[in-house]
């Protein structure tokens, strides 16, 4: 096969090179990235779905052994950390217009900001962690309840945390190369869907796990 | 691509504006939280708390994630996924009796 | 590759240039390529696994054996499981899906080439690592303080002289806590299940996502979703049920190896946690899992039964909304699986009639493809015979799963033998016969030849005899109360005869597919040539040449119809009754000339190393999870989380293409149109 495609490509050499999978057109209209990561963000949905029913299952079941994580939340720290988090998706979208305008300089300043305050998030979350572990000795062992509110946090943080390394990854190369060409505007319009999904998931979080939790009498 | 339809955006303004939206709706939670510790709010507490959260998902949603300005085609999928995780553990939890559902 | 140009260096490595030997197939992003890896991988594993059930049926084939030791039994029911579940029957429809799907839709490849290539090797390091249990897992019979044997495990794996595998995973292959936790299962053997299973899952996630949007976005003209063959609308369903269901197995399986690596207490009733949890987000996802099993084989049958009937799909649509309709109802049935274990009487009487609809629509495709062979010119060629094999053997299948449906009878049935053979009805004279019968079908497409027909007929017979003295009397030793998982019966239990008849039947499958292996060997090189259309087949994979061009499609389709193929050979007459064109034999040379000689260079995605080298730091992190607490295990993490990295930012920089220099000059296929212009110049005359 391959040495008849190899002759039918030296015969041709001039001819117009046509059809890699590229140029296919895509049926739906929405570039193929975009239209997978959407696919996968909405299978992120079970995914979180899962840790939140396990820690709802667990958090106000009575009768465990030591502390309860809805009885030491620290609600104004949170809703900080929460507001952080926020208005990192309001500097994504800023970064995500500025390209779309052609600003390279201040999409890549968007950028930044917006690693730099899911930093900040990240960072209250580990203070969070520091703090229920050193002051309240509320451990990943504790009670089902702990385990549930940890390891939920943490996949969210997990998520997070991959977030800002591909912002920072786009910005370096956005430094580097003094702007983003038009495969990588779409990576910055990815890791934005990607963004403010990880955004949507820490507001159902913020009202469900910390607001709504009762604390146990 | 091309193909896309960028013209409707909102602008920067826009965005600062939704943006404050968001942080005030942020804020409403946050202080209903200590209403309800002081007021015994009830279900009207959960109720709010839930309704809020939801408008805020439903903006950054529809807003800078742009899928009020996209093919419905990505809105369907992304419907289903939070649609079927919904239904799925509400089940999940009524059955281990923590959700209770009157019958 | 029909590269014209090398490109200068953007990336760390050299682009891999050799698309033969074995780098040629590590760096492989071709879809079929992929597909073919992905099937002899599958099938090294159902060998695996056949194996296995031989050891178990040897052992249950006389009262109180001592052949296998009662932990090698565990060890090998649960592995059993886990692989035909996870490394056969999954693995082989992706090989299809891998090999079929662009083909089907009129594509050149995937939507993501390089993502399908990570998925395949994610995939084929899951299986190596899981089974690497074997040689480093270890499994342990639990010890309570006081210095006694308690759990699952006999001391020293019980009487028996066969104990070597029985360091492996015992918990069963849905691992059921708290006996898969930490405490009844010590050892390291079950982590390797549950890490196993989680790189499994994400290979297929990946794979999902690539499929959804390469169905979505990258079909061929004129092919609307309403005229895709069954198959890819399977494929389809399939890609969306793992989509949803693989995430809640993934967090499952995490806060099983949170228990047993990190002291959660998520399933430990001990420290208040809650076993039936596990059984819920097990089967949220088990359930709709055991439908990504069945539909590709429905796919599967629906492309032959047409085909060897010489009748259009009877009721296509209603096959495919079924087919849809099946996978929505089968998140909603999981609970069936559980009746036993305490849930309320209104979740089971939902549950209970939840199951019973699942009937309709499958019921609905029976009736479809009986309709379709309903007065039909059928010719009982290797893959008609299979395809029917299936429908008769699922339709079994289906009904005793009817009586599951029924709350108060499967309290009687529940863990005994009438349920594996209910499942086994399904999976195996389900899924089995229907990928058998695909690979009789399709194997002119990867070979240019076709499968000997005698042995493929003495296959199929005895896969058939033998597939049903073993699992029919099943149906009776459950019902008798013979329970599952059982390593040893009483012999005045009265047990005896059909177990002896059962293992018989096993080995008799055993030689069917011996049979099945010396004729794919042969036929690969001594089989018949098939030419372009060896079954006077209906769908757009049989326009090209056999085996496969690289490049798929030398001209893109532009498809008329469903069933397009067919419609350009043959015409109906005044009676309604399908004629063969007098040009059909001119546009099939026609096809076999064309699909050979492409008019102008086809550029194809290059090969790459990145998708293999960042799927061999996963099981790397992974085999660090289980031995964090050691230095070595640390390293192992480190050592994993550097090569998956760094692939991933060599990815990152590497361009898709080797050429993209040339972006601005498509003219699109105007060039080639004419093999188009006659297709509808073809179409015309139909009118």
């Amino acid at each position: 096969m391959s040495e008849l495609a190899h002759d039918a490509s030296s015969a041709g050499a001039e001819e117009v090179a046509v059809a890699d999978h590229h140029d296919e057109h895509e049926s739906t209209g929405i570039d193929n990235r975009k239209l997978g990561m959407w696919v996968f963000l909405s299978s992120e949905f079970l995914f979180f779905g899962a840790l939140i029913t396990n820690y709802l299952l667990y958090s106000n079941r009575p009768g465990f052994a030591g502390i309860y994580p809805a009885e030491i939340y620290d609600i104004p720290f949170t809703s900080v950390s929460s507001f952080v988090l926020l208005m990192s998706s309001l500097t994504m979208v800023l970064a995500h217009n500025a390209l779309s305008r052609g600003d390279q300089n201040g999409s890549r300043t968007w950028l930044f900001a917006t690693a730099a305050l899911g930093a900040v998030f990240l960072g209250g979350q580990v203070f969070e962690f520091t703090e229920f572990i050193v002051e309240y000795g509320m451990t990943l062992s504790t009670n089902p309840a702990a385990s549930a509110f940890y390891v939920l946090t943490g996949f969210h943080g997990t998520h997070v945390a991959i977030g800002v390394i591909m912002l920072l990854s786009l910005w370096g190369i956005s430094r580097r190369q003094g702007g983003l060409s038009e495969k990588h505007g779409m990576n910055l319009e990815l890791v934005g869907l990607y963004w403010h999904f990880v955004d949507i998931i820490w507001i159902v979080i913020f009202t469900v796990v910390y607001l709504l939790s009762v604390p146990i009498q | 691509m091309s193909t896309e339809s960028h013209d409707h955006h909102p602008t920067p303004a826009q965005y600062w504006k939704i943006a404050a939206f968001l942080a005030v709706l942020t804020a409403i939670e946050v202080s209903l939280f200590y209403i309800d510790h002081a007021l015994e709010l009830g279900v009207f507490n959960s109720v709010a708390l839930i309704s809020l959260s939801a408008i805020k998902f439903v903006v950054v949603v529809g807003w800078f994630m742009h899928v009020r300005f996209e093919r419905p085609l990505i809105s369907r999928f992304f419907t289903a996924g939070f649609i079927l995780a919904c239904a799925l553990y509400l089940v999940v939890l009524s059955a281990l009796g923590v959700v209770a559902i009157r019958g | 590759m029909t590269a014209t140009a090398a490109r200068p260096n953007t990336t760390i490595f050299r682009r891999p240039k050799s698309t033969t030997g074995i780098w040629g197939w590590i760096t492989t992003v071709d879809h079929k390529k992929i597909g073919i890896m992905y099937g002899y991988a599958a099938f090294t594993f159902f060998i695996i696994g056949g194996v296995e059930a031989l050891l178990l049926r040897i052992q249950l084939a006389s009262a109180n054996s001592e052949f296998l030791t009662a932990g090698a039994y565990n060890a090998l029911f649960t592995m059993h499981g886990t692989t035909m579940i996870f490394l056969f029957v999954m693995p082989v429809s992706a090989a299809f899906m891998n090999y079929m799907l662009p083909l089907m839709i009129g594509a050149r490849d995937v939507a993501f080439p390089r993502l399908n290539a990570l998925s395949w090797w994610i995939f084929f390091f899951g299986g190596i690592f899981l089974y690497s249990t074997f040689i480093f897992g270890t499994s342990v019979p639990p010890v309570a303080p006081d210095g006694v044997n308690f759990g699952n495990l006999a001391a020293g794996g019980g009487p028996g002289s066969f104990n070597f595998l029985a360091s492996s995973p015992d918990g069963g292959w849905f691992g059921y806590q708290p006996n898969a936790g930490p405490l009844y299962s010590p050892g390291t053997a079950m982590d390797y299940w549950a890490l196993g299973l989680q790189i499994l899952g994400l290979a297929s996630l990946v794979s999902s996502v690539n499929f959804i949007v390469t169905v979505f976005n990258m079909r061929a003209k004129g092919m609307r979703l309403l005229r895709m063959p069954v198959f890819a609308w399977m494929s389809t369903v399939v890609a969306f049920l793992l989509l949803f269901s693989l995430p809640i197995i993934a967090v499952a399986l995490f806060m099983v190896t949170f228990d047993r690596q990190f002291g959660t207490l998520f399933f430990a009733p001990t420290g208040g946690g809650d076993p039936i949890l596990w059984q819920h987000l097990f089967w949220l996802f088990g359930h709709p899992e055991v439908y990504i099993l069945i539909l590709p084989a429905m796919g599967i049958v629906s492309e032959i039964l047409p085909v060897f009937s010489r009748k259009p799909l009877f009721g296509y649509s209603a096959v495919v909304f079924a087919g849809a309709a099946i996978a929505f109802l089968g998140f909603g049935v999981w609970a069936h699986h559980m009746f036993a274990s305490g849930i309320t009487p209104v979740a089971q009487a939902a549950f209970g009639l939840a199951t019973m609809t699942i009937a309709i629509p499958t019921g609905i495709k029976i009736f479809n493809w009986m309709g379709t062979m309903w007065g039909g010119r059928l010719r009982f060629s290797t893959p008609m015979l299979f395809a029917v094999g299936f429908l008769a053997m699922f339709t079994i299948g289906g009904l005793s799963g009817v009586t599951h449906s029924v709350v108060p009878s499967d309290w009687q049935q529940t863990d005994t033998y009438y349920i594996v053979a209910h499942f086994h009805y399904v999976l195996f004279g389900g899924a089995v016969f229907g990928i058998f019968g695909g690979l009789y079908y399709w194997f002119p497409k990867l070979t240019g030849r076709v499968m000997n027909e005698r042995l493929g007929k003495t296959h199929f017979w005895l896969q058939f005899i033998g597939f049903n003295l073993t699992f029919a009397p099943m149906h009776w030793l459950g019902l008798q109360g013979m329970v599952r998982r059982t390593w040893k019966y009483a012999p005045e239990a009265g047990l005896q005869t059909w177990n002896v008849a059962v293992t018989v039947g096993a080995f008799v499958i055993a030689l069917s597919i011996l049979i099945f292996m010396i004729n794919w060997w042969r036929s690969r090189r001594y089989g018949e040539p098939s030419g372009l259309d060896p079954w006077d087949a209906r769908t757009v994979e049989w326009t090209i040449p056999n085996p496969t061009p690289e490049y798929n499609f030398a001209t893109p389709p532009v498809v008329t119809s469903l069933d397009h193929f067919w419609h350009l050979k043959y015409t109906e007459d005044e009676n309604g009754r399908a004629v063969r064109r007098p040009e059909a034999e001119e546009l099939v040379a026609y096809l076999e000339d064309d699909g050979l000689n492409p008019k102008s260079p086809i550029h194809l995605p290059a090969p790459s190393y990145f998708p293999f080298f960042m799927a061999l730091g996963i099981p790397l992190i992974f085999y660090g999870i289980i031995y964090h607490t050691t230095a070595w295990g640390k390293a192992l993490i480190a050592i994993g989380v550097v090569i998956s990295l760094s692939s991933v930012i060599g990815w990152g920089i590497e361009p898709l293409e080797e050429l993209d220099d040339h972006d601005e000059d498509h003219a699109g296929f105007e060039d080639d149109m004419d093999l188009d212009e006659e297709l509808e110049l073809v179409e015309v005359d139909d009118e």
